[in-house]
């Protein structure tokens, strides 16, 4: 029942974008983001929109699964456009009731139900052709500069990919209690907010319970093998750039010129 | 009062490329106060079919019935069925939530909606079935040993009153001693109440001394449904889906091939060394 979640879900193809270096892919994502901000003419949308298109198609990810990660987030588009779509000043152009929508609102909501959509297809992207811990190891090594200010980077790296790693764990954890709970008579859909909430208890304390039992046994698994924090851990796979990721930087900056040049210079 | 499966299939994951046919072509019917050993190794659908039993997961295929009334119609009352068909998970004792011992037997007849005293009454007795001593009740489930959570947590199902028991893998994770506890209060409890026990195993020896018939499952199907001495004469195929007959069978066949007239049709301890003694006594006659 709680299988259809698709957050940060990594789709197993041999493509190019998933053999790519993890800093790549997330400082192409950084680049994109950052691309879809400062671009402000449907021109630079197109560009971004195409360039979009061009790496789904070489990641050879089903679009469909791109499409799934949307849904969840449709409540906070739908948020942002309506509140776009009413509250910019300018000509009004339909009037209902004490509310007005202009033309100025019209173009707002329209940037940013597209902005939006790129953002999120862009960013599924990355993580659905990078394994979590490909994306905390790239992280980790952009960061590590970070570490000449004390910042425990490779700390924050492994909490991530732990939390990461926990996730499916204790999806199916849920699940399971849930359909012990059941079996014995449990409630969990009928019912107003407060019985609702009452009905979670039965499935939240042994929640609870197992993930610090699992955490407990991590720690000690981790312990008996020595790990003892990232001072002088070597890496099994150690990133290493390779001549298709210098070619992929060079890909994503000329795109990013362009999509300034284009996004910007360019009327409407 | 039977509870029958006909032709159930279930698929994992139906429309994506990862889809797994779990079960295929189930047949099996559950009739009252039986004893019954579901057997099969790792990933033979086993944990899969019980789920269907009370209704937790819909087949793809096929139809489930219980007295006669299908359970998947539209106003089919779940959660009588729920408490008619009592399934215990593996692991139960992750289940336990509540202060005490007591209040969490309690949950199960709590959310049937009987009155105090009577879910009270079912508390008491289900814990006195799995044989919890009453200095027991107000003590918090996570103090307890395992196999005394594991007995608190079965005696939440039992609290219900169910007519068929499904106990998935009872015994996983016990030393033996806990084993055998656990398979002599099941067996007890058979006894005593008189209604239709499932044990879920992947392990002949468990089953073998208990139950009155066996059902082995091999890749979602259905490979022997019969009595245990009968599907023990199948040593071979059973090796070969990754099963293995008791201890005793493969003794008393090897005894048989070395000459001794003994019945290897034995299944418990018991039987073995009865017909082993009879045999060893034939023999000083001759």
């Amino acid at each position: 029942m709680l299988r259809e979640i698709t957050l940060g879900q990594y789709y197993q193809t041999q493509s190019v974008l998933h053999k790519m270096d993890s800093r790549v892919k997330l400082v192409a994502t950084l680049v994109y983001i950052v691309s879809l901000f400062v671009v402000n003419n449907f021109w630079g949308y197109l560009l971004a929109a195409a360039f979009l298109a061009l790496c789904i198609i070489l990641s050879h990810v089903p679009f469909r699964f791109m499409i799934k990660g949307m849904k969840s987030i449709l409540f906070l588009m739908l948020f942002a456009v309506v509140l776009n779509l009413f509250l910019t000043p300018g000509e009004p152009v339909i009037r209902i009731w004490k509310l007005k929508i202009t033309d100025a609102g019209i173009l707002l909501a329209a940037k940013m139900a597209i902005r939006l959509t790129l953002l999120i297809i862009g960013s599924s992207l990355m993580t659905l052709t990078t394994t979590p811990n490909h994306l905390t190891d790239g992280l980790e090594s952009l960061l590590s500069p970070l570490k000449r200010l004390k910042v425990p980077v490779h700390e924050v790296a492994m909490m991530m990919s732990i939390a990461l790693r926990f996730i499916p764990i204790l999806l199916e954890e849920t699940d399971k209690i849930m359909k012990a709970q059941i079996a014995r008579g449990a409630d969990f859909d009928s019912g107003n907010l407060l019985q609702k909430a009452k009905a979670m208890v039965p499935l939240l304390v042994p929640l609870f319970i197992a993930a610090f039992r699992r955490a407990n046994d991590l720690a000690m698994a981790m312990e008996a093998r020595c790990y003892r924090g990232g001072e002088g851990r070597t890496k099994m796979k150690p990133l290493i750039y390779r001549r298709r990721d210098y070619i992929a930087y060079g890909v994503v900056f000329v795109y990013l010129a362009a999509s300034i040049v284009i996004g910007r210079l360019l009327p409407i | 009062m039977a509870l029958k499966l006909e032709h159930v299939s279930y698929v994992y994951g139906a429309d994506t490329e990862l889809a797994v046919r779990a079960l295929d072509d189930i047949c099996l019917e559950i009739p009252e106060g039986q004893f019954i050993g579901l057997i099969g190794h790792t990933g033979s659908g086993k944990s899969t079919l019980v789920q269907h039993l009370n209704g937790l997961i819909e087949p793809t295929e096929g139809t489930i019935t219980y007295c006669g009334r299908n359970i998947w119609e539209k106003d089919f009352p779940k959660k009588e069925l729920r408490s008619q068909v009592g399934l215990v998970f593996q692991y139960p004792e992750h289940q336990l939530f509540e202060v005490d011992v007591f209040s969490d037997v309690c949950f199960g007849p709590k959310n049937l909606g009987l009155p105090k005293e009577e879910i009270q009454e079912r508390a008491k007795r289900a814990l006195e079935l799995v044989g919890i001593p009453e200095e027991y009740y107000k003590q918090s489930p996570f103090e307890l040993s395992g196999g005394q959570k594991r007995r608190v947590a079965i005696a939440g199902v039992l609290a219900m009153q169910p007519k068929i028991l499904v106990l998935d893998e009872p015994t996983a994770g016990l030393d033996p001693r806990g084993r055998d506890e656990i398979l002599s209060q099941v067996a007890h409890l058979k006894k005593e109440t008189g209604i239709s026990v499932v044990l879920v195993s992947h392990s002949m020896e468990d089953v073998a001394n208990y139950v009155e018939r066996i059902v082995v499952m091999n890749q979602g199907r259905i490979l022997y449904d019969d009595t245990p001495s009968a599907v023990f004469g199948h040593v071979k195929e059973l090796e070969e889906v990754g099963l293995a007959a008791p201890q005793v069978t493969y003794i008393l066949h090897r005894l048989k091939e070395n000459g001794f007239d003994v019945d290897v049709k034995a299944t418990t301890i018991d039987e073995a060394r009865d017909t082993i003694l009879k045999a060893m006594r034939e023999e000083r006659e001759c």
